[in-house]
């Protein structure tokens, strides 16, 4: 990494050789105007805002492609240049329709910035008036093509960093327009996984999500919060946009970071949306096939007097959600675990995780942190996806699969029981049956390992490409946790056989679903399944009431004799079984940590304060266990930042026999 | 091996093809086996001989007799009469200008005489199908010489030695530009053939390939061996499908024969060469634009640096040189830079293949040493201006280029001079315009071409040559201002000076050009409404000069709009506001009494 200076605007900047003249004049405080420039976007120098004159070269070059170099002599705003940007700027408001007036994006376009920013009163271009399609054709997402200045950054991080490069153009020259799978429009695209990452990074009013356009605009915004989506366990970073107390639009944040900025429709779409749902605001007791209000004692002593012989019969139990945050997972396991000795405790994904933990569990005794962070997938040549559809568990990282594969030309193995959800990029398929799978994967680790009878010709080749690879990575769907934890064991095997070490962990990904499922494990996971059996006299169930339950959840609630639901949404078929229903913060009103699966611990940020009548976790659970006649003990379960912890590098792993680990039935 | 005594060649360029060729070959191995001269005469079908006006083209050897404009009806009488007798046939000779008795040899017309044919060599000469005759004149001997006896570094350093630049119309020095490719790092380099030509009306490359496609493939393979490259791409455009056939052909045989693939002539050199067709795109000549398409995206230009001797396919070093540059490279290998030096200007050395087209007699392919002034290439290779009419101008470059005037006739044919003259050598297209063009329209048609194959990806080019093109439209259509003149320059500049790739920047040029040398004719017409050449229809007037007309009222009856009212007694008048200037009562009057002005 050399060190070179060079000399913008009079002032001497130092820069490493490789950066480009905009970086360091960013770096430096240096404003230079730019239009299809983004962070951690390819830089294409198609809009020529950011040129400069550099002495000794009679060209102009933009800055934002041009690296920089030792004694560079740079003029970023002679005359000249200001001349010439404004010409360009005027020519775009000539060429399409650029009437602020009538646009929603009006205050937040960074073209009307700049034309204000370059003192443009007037175009002295005539106006072409000519018409472009209003591509409405998609439920979210909207494309105005008259307002498009083809900066092309929608394509770019459609590609590069969605990875399903729905978007690019067609036609040529003037004509010139961004079309949806090679000339549809984006409503019948197929490619398209509507994650409005090309809405977020337009400059102007072309692209626009119908649900927070107006009333979302940025400018007229009171509030921004940086925090994290608390929904999948990828955890991406999110800026949650505030407008006279309620949270109007959620954005990802553009940069530099391997997902670029992009959220999912989950993301994007479930969380600001939320809050039009019916709140739960104050406590409410059952009445008949309705419910009453009642005030906080009333329920707590209701809550408590119900517990209290279900505890002594060993009758009582909690489902806990996942999306929960380290803090109120440690509250409810320090209560339920610690004070009452209560055994039957699990969240709503238990038996998935605990799938994946006995299948893990060999390789966390060898010492070997048994996963690395989700976005080492961009650093893999060899992806095998097993028996998971990333888009529906963790879509970001279905982003990084697509990135990885189409844009670094890694390899793509599919091997499922159902449906190859990469289909059409993949290098090889492999299909097989439930029942099938265990050998499936055992033949392909000993293929790995250099077995050479009995092989197909298609395990070979897979064989092949495993060990020829550098660093290949095993994605690990949560069915087949929830199947069977051998499986896991076996895909972890097929990991450590093609050597897929990285320095943070093995070349594992785990879809855990769940915002915090590496925090549960250490609290709330319960032993076995005692949900789907057994009569309980007493359940109490924490749901966000962001993610629809399942069918273990909801028919364990109808079974129970007595269910208090602890939610912030009166959300249905939830709240119906419910006898108590206690108000709880939504996710904007709430913070604390979450541990990724990025590989790191992610602070949730409050957005808004709590309103209505609401009560903290840890002082409800004071109150009840008052009322029981405890006393709250410490938490006992470790820090879940444990579950980062390695005491042995990756490299040290071993392939276990997996037949040694009788197939626990749930 | 069958000696003849005589060789027939037939050139089987598509420009003859077009007049015939096809028919005159055919015709005439039909006629000699009807003779039973077929063992003695052989017909070779040749690449392109240049004088493209006069074809079809058969040049009989030993003697060289040149014949032209010959029909498959020609070909009994030149069996009978030249082949079985012993005597020319006159009349298809050629006619040299200013009435001179017909020129039976190629060496006396003049056409050829001043031309001196290195690129070109073999075209004409040899049936570019056949491998046999190109390593019969010297083929693939350089490539011998350069893997035996060379090592890589003398091979560039015989390009450098030579002088030879680009002539692609960059004009960079090709034994610099191969030495940066050369010390590039990796393990994996590429080297490009850029035979795109998109320029209207050029021709060269397409003959080159059609014509000589052998030559090229060598100099490639030569540049790869001097480069560390194992792998190249010939980019052509699909609408030269002849030549890509012709390239095809050619490089399976030279891969029959161990010339071309692995371990050439038993050495440990090898080097694979592939073709990718174009699909209509001009901007996909610009060699970044060329790379993505070649990589399978669209073809749009991007910033450099990095340069492709860098960063180029697929991220690799690779070098892209035009077809002309490549075909010079196995004579210079061969002979010698020196030899090569020793044509040409200091700064321009070797000759240049120029397509000569426009107001010219002889519009064809000319391939001349540098320095060689405009004037010799206009009036004595080309034969001066077609019906005699005045030189106005001669727009040199294609749409890339700009316009000069016949003060610059003098002007010795190199970079730097036409450079300093704000025109450019470009890719080599020589387009001689006569009083009836007008420079306005001139201009118009190359930015309305430009304007057609801009990529759409950077502003200045996308948006700043429509706006520059109507301004254009409507000073040809007499709408045009003062302010508009204004803007019009004001943009040009802008243009050229924020493009992304030489599309955008050199768009520009004809509208600067003819804006420097024929300024008056712009403010004609936007002052006086009027097109001194009279080429722009809507500025056109016709009317009926009355003194000559006889009342014959033919013109009322042809003309489509019927906008001519009379009769036969008091005579016919042209309605100007109805008038649509198709110009057919102009054609029709018996007694030239119409005038359009």
């Amino acid at each position: 990494m050399s060190e070179i200076t060079l000399v913008i605007d009079g002032v001497e900047c130092r820069a490493s050789k490789g950066e480009t003249i905009l970086q360091v004049a960013r770096k430096n405080d240096i404003y230079i105007p730019t239009l299809c420039w983004m962070e951690g976007l390819t830089p294409i120098g198609s809009c020529r805002m950011c040129v400069v004159e550099v002495a000794g070269n009679a060209k102009l070059l933009t800055a934002c492609t041009t690296p920089a170099e030792n004694n560079m002599q740079v003029s970023t705003k002679t005359e000249k240049l200001t001349n010439y940007r404004r010409q360009i700027l005027e020519l775009l408001f000539a060429g399409r329709n650029h009437f602020c007036m009538f646009c929603s994006q009006t205050g937040d376009c960074e073209l009307q910035r700049l034309a204000i920013e370059h003192g443009m009163d007037n175009v002295r271009y005539p106006f072409l008036y000519e018409t472009f399609h209003n591509d409405a054709s998609d439920p979210n997402i909207q494309i105005d093509h008259n307002r498009c200045i083809l900066c092309l950054r929608c394509i770019r991080v459609c590609a590069e960093k969605v990875g399903a490069h729905t978007l690019d153009l067609e036609k040529r020259g003037w004509g010139t327009n961004i079309t949806a799978d090679l000339g549809k429009k984006l409503g019948e695209s197929d490619s398209c996984v509507s994650c409005g990452a090309c809405a977020q990074v337009c400059p102007t009013g072309t692209i626009t999500l119908r649900d927070f356009v107006y009333r979302g605009r940025r400018h007229d915004c009171d509030d921004q919060v940086e925090s994290i989506c608390p929904l999948c366990s990828l955890g991406c970073r999110i800026k949650a946009y505030v407008r006279t107390g309620s949270v109007v639009r959620v954005e990802g944040i553009s940069g530099d970071s391997p997902d670029g900025g992009q959220l999912c429709h989950m993301g994007r779409w479930w969380l600001p949306k939320s809050t039009e749902r019916e709140r739960l605001s104050v406590p409410m007791i059952r009445s008949g096939s309705s419910f009453r209000e009642a005030s906080w004692e009333e329920a707590i002593a209701l809550v408590a007097e119900k517990m209290k012989p279900a505890l002594k019969d060993d009758k009582a139990g909690a489902l806990v959600s996942e999306l929960s945050t380290d803090e109120e997972l440690t509250v409810i396991s320090s209560f339920f675990r610690d004070t009452l000795e209560m055994k039957k405790m699990d969240g709503f994904y238990g038996n998935m995780l605990r799938g994946f933990v006995r299948g893990l569990k060999p390789f966390a005794d060898q010492g070997v942190r048994p996963f690395t962070g989700a976005h080492n997938i961009l650093k893999s040549d060899a992806i095998v996806v097993v028996e998971a559809d990333p888009q529906e568990e963790t879509p970001v990282a279905a982003s990084y699969i697509r990135v990885s594969t189409v844009i670094e030309r890694a390899k793509l193995i599919n091997v499922s029981a159902g449906k190859n959800p990469f289909e059409g990029i993949t290098d090889s398929d492999h299909r097989t049956t439930k029942k099938g799978m265990l050998s499936l994967l055992i033949a392909l680790r000993k293929a790995v390992e250099g077995a050479e009878e009995d092989v197909s010709p298609e395990v070979k080749e897979t064989a092949a490409i495993l060990r020829n690879a550098k660093k290949p990575v095993v994605v690990i769907g949560s069915k087949l946790a929830e199947e069977d934890p051998r499986l896991v064991t076996e895909a972890v095997n097929l990991a450590v056989a093609s050597k897929a070490f990285f320095e943070d962990g093995l070349g594992v990904v785990p879809m855990l679903r769940a915002s915090n499922s590496l925090g549960a494990l250490n609290t709330i996971t319960g032993e076995n399944d005692w949900v789907s059996d057994g009569q309980l006299d007493f359940l109490y169930v924490l749901s966000t009431g962001m993610v629809s339950e399942d069918k273990r959840s909801l028919e364990a609630m109808t079974r129970a004799r007595f269910v208090v639901v602890h939610t912030p949404f009166m959300v249905h078929p939830l709240v119906n079984m419910a006898d108590v229903l206690l108000p709880a913060p939504a996710w904007f009103e709430r913070s604390g940590h979450y541990c990724t699966l990025e590989g790191e611990r992610r602070r949730m940020n409050l957005v808004t304060a709590p309103v209505g009548n609401m009560k903290g976790l840890s002082v409800i659970m004071k109150e009840i266990a008052g009322k029981l006649g405890v006393e709250m003990q410490k938490a006992s379960a470790a820090p879940c930042e444990n579950v980062y912890e390695a005491k042995a590098p990756s490299d040290a792993a071993r392939t276990v026999d997996s037949t040694l680990f009788a197939k626990e039935v749930r | 091996m069958t000696i003849f005594r005589s060789h027939v060649l037939i050139c089987g360029g598509t420009g003859c093809t077009s007049s015939g060729a096809a028919e005159v070959i055919g015709s005439f191995k039909q006629e000699l086996a009807r003779r039973k001269l077929d063992g003695e005469v052989l017909v070779v079908p040749t690449g392109c001989h240049g004088m493209c006006e006069m074809g079809p083209i058969v040049v009989v050897y030993p003697e060289g007799t040149f014949y032209c404009k010959v029909t498959a009806s020609d070909i009994p009488e030149i069996v009978e009469e030249h082949i079985y007798k012993g005597r020319p046939v006159q009349r298809l000779m050629y006619e040299g200008p200013g009435g001179m008795s017909a020129l039976p040899h190629y060496k006396d017309i003049p056409f050829y005489g001043k031309q001196h044919r290195i690129a070109l060599a073999n075209c004409g000469y040899i049936n570019p199908e056949n491998i046999d005759e190109y390593i019969a004149r010297g083929g693939y001997e350089a490539l011998g010489k350069a893997i035996t006896s060379m090592t890589p570094a003398q091979v560039i350093d015989e390009v450098k030695a030579s002088g030879l630049r680009g002539r692609g119309g960059g004009g960079f020095p090709t034994g610099l530009k191969w030495s940066f490719c050369a010390a590039a790092q990796g393990d994996k380099k590429y080297v490009i053939c850029n035979a795109d030509e998109g320029d209207p009306g050029a021709f060269m490359d397409r003959s080159i390939l059609e014509g000589d496609p052998h030559s090229v493939i060598e100099g490639m393979m030569l540049g790869g061996y001097a480069m560390g490259a194992d792998e190249g791409y010939v980019y052509c455009r699909a609408e030269y499908p002849l030549a890509i056939e012709r390239l095809k052909h050619a490089i399976t045989v030279a891969e029959g024969y161990g010339l071309l693939g692995d371990n050439i002539m038993n050495s440990s050199f090898s080097f694979h060469l592939h073709i990718k067709e174009g699909a209509g795109a001009f901007v996909c000549g610009e060699e970044t634009a060329l790379m993505g398409s070649i990589e399978g995206r669209r073809g749009m230009p991007r910033p450099r640096p990095p340069f492709p001797a860098n960063s180029g396919l697929w991220g690799h070093p690779t070098n892209i040189n035009n077809v002309e540059t490549w075909a010079n490279i196995p004579q210079i290998v061969g002979n010698g830079g020196e030899w090569y030096a020793s044509m040409g200007t200091e700064k321009s050395k070797g000759t240049k293949v120029f397509a000569l087209t426009g107001k010219v007699k002889h519009t064809g392919l000319v391939e001349v040493p540098m320095g060689i002034t405009l004037r010799e290439i206009i009036f004595d290779i080309g034969g001066g201006i077609l019906d005699d009419k005045k030189f106005k101008a001669v727009q040199i470059g294609g749409p890339s280029g700009g316009c000069l005037t016949e003060e610059h006739l003098e002007t010795p044919v190199s970079y730097e001079s036409l450079t300093a003259l704000g025109a450019i050598m470009g890719s080599g297209g020589l387009v001689v315009m006569d009083e009836d063009n007008c420079m306005v329209d001139v201009a118009k048609f190359f930015l309305e071409f430009t304007q057609k194959e801009s990529c759409g990806k950077c502003v200045p080019c996308r948006e700043g040559t429509k706006h520059m093109l109507l301004l254009l439209e409507k000073i040809t259509e007499g709408k045009g201002t003062m302010e508009d003149l204004a803007m019009l320059e004001e943009l040009a500049h802008m243009v050229r000076d924020m493009s992304l790739c030489g599309l955008g920047q050199t768009a520009p040029n004809p509208v600067l050009t003819t804006l420097r040398y024929f300024k008056e004719e712009y403010l004609a017409h936007i002052r006086d409404k009027r097109c001194p050449a009279g080429a722009c229809t809507a500025l056109l007037e016709y009317t009926i000069i009355q003194d000559l007309c006889k009342k014959c009222g033919i013109c009322a009856k042809n003309c489509p709009v019927h906008c001519i009212p009379g009769d036969r007694k008091s005579g016919y008048l042209i309605e100007t506001d109805k008038c649509i200037r198709c110009g057919t009562c102009f054609e029709k009057c018996p007694f030239g009494a119409i005038e359009k002005k």
